[in-house]
């Protein structure tokens, strides 16, 4: 699966936003946090790129600012941009969100990843892989594919 | 009957009864040794068994005279008997390879005799190099060759250097080949010694070559092995051998090259390690043609993005290397070039980056290579504090910024630890200039950065700066809000007022913020206080300044308290003042007598925590005094502080905060009275503050009484007030428990004996229903620790080591409760352990982990928020350190961990229970933990949507390493 030279081989790198600073309200019991940003940002964060040793956030893959919670109708939306526009991981890096904000949500949360408009030249059949609840699966029973993704997600 | 020994016949009974002569083998040397038998009489009696034709037999009776000899007083033999024992060794060497392992053993035996020659083995070497192949020998027989060698050159080194070549050609045909990792580590170890004795000779590349190639080390010990030797011990040993002379410098140099540029990041490592410990032999020669190629490897070694160590011995090794050229700066135009590369470089990425990492990535380069060496950091400092200013300049991001102001106060500190300032003077001169621009804007981070960098490059700033800087810094003292740059603001004057006293003098105190002028306005007056109070530590400044704050208390001003606050604050800081200061200022301006009459007014009528500022601004004050000032004191104003408190328990506090940091050995005849009263309120007052601090006095004094006769006084008194009170009141008794508690801790912690007496008065009430929670409530007073009780601040005795004291004590007397618990008294049985757990060191429980997991895990059933606190701390611990102690109660821990995960009063408790599901995770061996795996993921699911974003996230942790149990591509190694 290793690929020799990657697609991006010098990508830009950005600096990491400091941890979420813990203010008073994060310790008193009776307030309750509701799911923010900021929170599903931190999840996904740092994933790896599958072929950099560097996170998504220092790629800007993915950032704070294309991400949607709504609480009330238990959904949130994702939007990753790809370093170059005929990235390959582009699907892969989908996968690798979608499989940890999987782990990482609650069940009540309808997720959907997608590409940012206009940021890979195969926009849509990304899309529609990422939303097609079947194929997402049938990628999960494949071992090799499996064993990268663990491997991505595992510092998340 | 005379023994078998005395007769020819011994020679078949080694061979058909070896199991029993073997054992006889003591007696036979007694023989020896008192006379009645002589060692060549016995040797005939052998003469069948020697001889025999059975290459079997010849081994028993090699095997049986080598045990004689092994156990023979090392100072028997004399000179020719053992030139003839050892010729006949030698000559057995030639024989069959089965009789070889008991020669070999039985030599090594011989050279220690005291009597042994070291011409002998110049018949012996030959015989062995020549007869036996090391190579082919069993593991232990090879060891016994190697430690022959080493013996024999820890005898005598000279001679060994006398027969030169050919004896370093046996070893090292000896070792070629070795795989052995105990027999490795043994001979690195010997080698890295013996190279550097022994002269090699044309033997130089051959020996080299033989070492090197386990270079780098590629080992992976058993599992099974009970006592593993590592990876790392090996690379460790094998490191010095391959640089112990600079004669392997050229072929060293070349290896080392080739394996930096490997994959294998293990190989990296050890290349840059081997490359520091060279540098301790090698000379600078050696390097200068690889240079280039070593900068290279290093430069992309430290811009590694994600490998720290690796990092890290990248500089380690830059900084040896440079520091190593740097001996040649005078003579060879080599180390210049190298420094310049490095210059350029490291220039190159500072401009180059856009985020703060990869400059400081630059950054760390430059910084490594000037503290290598006098010239490396003169010429960096000259090239590069321009550079970065000017690049401040530049206006890049801010971050950008304030790590370059970093950079610059880093450098000039490390040319000022070097004493090179006066070589960059011109360089760094406007340094200053560059904060004065940094804190003139209004953002907090530059600010903070430029004072900071100020505060580090003090020495080269100039008198027309300072203006400048105190206006910026007196507005921050009157306006910043945030509690980071106010202290910092207020460090920085102290720095000037240091600097220049007269201008600040005039500036701050009489000037802007002279305390007169200020009252007006409150909050501004708050806020300058506590730099005032800072400013009187300065010698020039106390006397102004702390007069008149004397004059507001002593006026009892409405701001009285706040002056109070500010000084008890300040003055509790020894860095800023020192006890000596204390005491100057309570003996020039009697700082005690106007705060206690100010006390005295105030303390029914003002908010308890300003009275409290108040006893804390006396007692510190009393503790930095020393022994015959604090006697003045108490002769002074104890009769006062009696008599209001025989009015009301409040004023009990005021005897307290004069009593409590005295000096051991400070005593007067009032002491016995004090007792009394101490006893009265701690136990009939209904003031609780009052009755605690009664009880913390008792501890007090009970800790600091000297030995002998004034302790058994304290001490009987108490003992018989004590026994005098009644235990039918239950309010009574649990006052009396919590006093045991304060008790025991003062005797614990001053190394008493007697604590024990008083300790297991509490253990026995733990099996009590009624009182068993202020048992627990005692353990816990006596495993904490307060500054404000028994610190050394107020110069208590404190014994190494008590709390360790008091767990196995503990541990111990718990146990007899054990057997008379019931379900209500069981909690607090737990709750007590908890809470000397929590403090009991970490390497303590560690090793009493058998005794304490199953405590740990009972304790997960209950519900007390503390105890489970502790009990999952510890628990965790266990899981890293030891899991064998609890991975056999997976089954029963798992479902209390869940269970917990949910607890609803704490999200203390869920977040530490979920962590330790995660270091199970993490810890455990895949097979342990695969049965549970489903219900473990499907049990976490609801802590997912936690209500708190904190447990969440913990749960998202904790759950994300289940789903990796076991699944392709886990991190693991079983």
């Amino acid at each position: 699966m290793t690929k020799s030279v990657a697609d991006n081989v010098n990508p830009n790198i950005y600096d990491k936003e400091s941890e979420r600073e813990k203010t008073a309200a994060d310790f008193d019991e009776d307030v309750e946090d509701l799911f923010d940003e900021r929170e599903i940002f931190d999840l996904i964060r740092n994933i790896n790129d599958p072929e950099h040793p560097l996170t998504l956030e220092e790629l800007r893959v993915v950032e704070e600012s294309n991400i949607r919670v709504d609480n009330k109708d238990n959904t949130v939306v994702v939007n990753f941009t790809p370093t170059i526009p005929h990235c390959s991981m582009a699907t892969l890096i989908g996968l690798s969100i979608r499989v940890q904000l999987l782990r990482a949500l609650p069940s009540r949360f309808k997720v959907t990843v997608e590409v940012s408009e206009g940021s890979h030249v195969s926009e849509h059949a990304v899309n529609k892989q990422l939303a097609d609840k079947e194929r997402i699966a049938a990628a999960l029973e494949n071992k090799n594919l499996v064993q990268i993704i663990n491997q991505c997600i595992a510092a998340a | 009957m005379t023994s078998v020994w005395y007769k020819p016949e011994l020679a078949d009974l080694i061979i058909s009864r070896s199991d029993i002569i073997f054992t006889e083998t003591q007696s036979i040397i007694s023989d020896i040794v008192s006379g009645r038998l002589d060692i060549s009489d016995l040797v005939q009696n052998m003469g069948g068994v020697l001889t025999s034709t059975e290459p079997e037999n010849r081994e028993k009776g090699m095997r049986f005279y080598t045990k004689i000899l092994k156990e023979m007083p090392r100072d028997y033999l004399n000179e020719m008997q053992v030139k003839f024992i050892s010729k006949f060794y030698i000559d057995r060497l030639k024989d069959h390879h089965c009789v070889v392992p008991p020669v070999l053993e039985g030599y090594l035996a011989l050279i220690d005799m005291t009597e042994y020659k070291i011409q002998n083995c110049t018949d012996f070497l030959p015989v062995l190099f020549r007869e036996i192949s090391c190579q082919a020998q069993l593991r232990q027989d090879r060891y016994n060759i190697y430690t022959i060698m080493q013996k024999l050159c820890d005898k005598d080194i000279e001679f060994m250097k006398y027969i030169g070549t050919d004896f370093v050609y046996g070893v090292i045909s000896a070792m070629d080949g070795e795989r052995d990792p105990r027999n490795l580590l043994f001979l690195f170890a010997f080698m890295s010694n013996f190279i550097k004795t022994v002269p090699l000779g044309h033997l130089v590349d051959e020996m080299f070559d033989v070492i090197s190639c386990y270079f780098p080390i590629d080992f992976h010990p058993s599992k099974d092995d009970p006592a593993a030797v590592t990876r790392d011990d090996l690379a460790n040993a094998l490191c010095p051998c391959l640089c112990a002379i600079p004669q392997f410098g050229d072929s060293c140099m070349v290896l080392l090259i080739e394996k930096l540029d490997s994959n294998l990041r293990l190989a990296k490592i050890d290349s840059l390690k081997l490359l520091v410990e060279s540098c301790k032999t090698f000379t600078p020669q050696t390097y200068t043609p690889f240079l280039r190629a070593l900068w290279s490897s290093l430069n992309r070694e430290m811009s590694h993005k994600t490998d720290d160590e690796l990092k890290l011995v990248a500089h380690e090794a830059l900084a040896a290397l440079v520091g190593k050229m740097a001996t040649t700066a005078d003579t060879d135009q080599a180390f210049e070039n190298f420094l310049k590369g490095i210059l350029i470089s490291a220039q190159t990425t500072i401009a180059d980056a856009t985020t703060v990492a990869q400059f400081v990535k630059g950054a760390k380069v430059l910084l490594t290579t000037a503290n290598a060496s006098d010239q490396s950091c003169a010429t960096i400092t000259r090239a590069m504090v321009p550079a970065i200013v000017a690049y401040y300049e530049l206006k890049s991001t801010p971050k950008l910024q304030v790590a370059s102001l970093d950079l610059i106060g880093d450098l000039y500190e490390c040319a000022k630890n070097k004493g090179l300032l006066n070589e960059v003077r011109a360089q760094v001169s406007n340094v200053p200039q560059v904060c004065l621009a940094a804190v003139s804007r209004t953002s907090k981070e530059f600010q903070l950065a430029g004072f900071r960098t100020l505060m580090r490059v003090q020495d080269c700033l100039g008198e027309d700066l300072v203006l400048p800087f105190v206006e910026v810094l007196i507005y921050n003292v009157q306006h910043a809000l945030d509690n980071d740059l106010l202290s910092t603001s207020v460090e920085t004057i102290h720095m000037f007022a240091r600097k220049y006293p007269e201008l600040i003098m005039n500036l701050v105190v009489k000037g802007k913020c002279n305390l007169d002028n200020l009252k007006q306005d409150k909050m501004l007056f708050q806020k300058r206080l506590n730099l005032l109070t800072n400013l009187a530590s300065i010698d020039d400044f106390t006397k102004v300044i702390i007069e008149q704050m004397m004059k507001i208390i002593i006026d009892n001003d409405v701001e009285a308290s706040h002056v109070v606050e500010a000084m008890s604050a300040q003055m509790s800081e020894v860095s800023v003042f020192s006890t000596e200061k204390v005491t100057q200022i309570e003996s020039d301006h009697g700082l005690i007598e106007p705060v206690l009459a100010w006390l005295y007014r105030e303390i029914s009528s003002s908010s308890p925590d300003s009275v409290a500022h108040g006893f804390a601004l006396i007692a510190n004050t009393v503790g930095s005094l020393p022994p015959e000032k604090q006697q003045n004191i108490l002769a002074k104003f104890t009769p006062q502080a009696l008599e209001r408190c025989a009015q009301d328990d409040v004023f009990f506090s005021v005897i307290e905060c004069l009593y409590s940091p005295l000096h051991p050995g400070v005593y007067n005849s009032t002491f016995e009275e004090i007792l009394k009263v101490s006893l009265k309120v701690a136990l009939g007052s209904e003031n609780e503050t009052a009755r605690s601090k009664g009880c913390a006095l008792i501890a007090h004094m009970l800790n600091k009484a000297e030995p002998g006769q004034q302790f058994e006084l304290l001490y009987e008194l108490l003992k018989v007030r004590l026994s005098a009170c009644n235990r039918d009141d239950e309010k009574l008794c649990t006052r009396l428990i919590l006093l045991y508690g304060w008790i025991t801790k003062a005797l614990l912690m001053r190394g008493s004996e007697m604590f024990l007496f008083w300790l297991q008065k509490i253990i026995g009430t733990i099996s009590t229903t009624r009182y068993c929670n202020d048992a627990a409530e005692a353990i816990k007073l006596i495993m904490s620790e307060s500054q404000e009780y028994l610190s050394p601040k107020q110069h208590c005795r404190i014994s190494l080591l008590y709390k360790q004291r008091m767990f196995q004590t503990f541990s111990g007397l718990s146990d007899n409760v054990k057997q008379s618990l019931t379900p209500e008294n069981k909690e607090s049985y737990l709750l007590s352990w908890a809470y000397v757990m929590d403090k009991a060191p970490k390497t303590v429980l560690k090793n009493e982990a058998a005794k304490v997991a199953p405590i740990v895990i009972d304790s997960l059933e209950y519900s007390n928020k503390d105890m489970l606190v502790v009990s999952l701390d510890v628990l965790c611990q266990f899981v890293q350190a030891s899991p064998e102690h609890v991975s056999s109660s997976l089954n029963t821990i798992l479902p209390r961990l869940i269970n917990l995960s949910k607890y609803m009063q704490s999200m203390d408790v869920r977040i530490k229970s979920l962590e330790c599901l995660y270091e199970i995770a993490n810890n455990f061996r895949t097979a342990y933990l695969l049965p549970h795996k489903q219900d473990i993921l499907l049990d976490l699911a609801p802590s997912l949507d936690d209500k708190k974003r904190l447990v969440r996230s913990v749960a998202v942790r904790a759950r994300s390493r289940w789903f990796l149990v076991g699944a392709p591509g886990e991190d693991k190694d079983n």
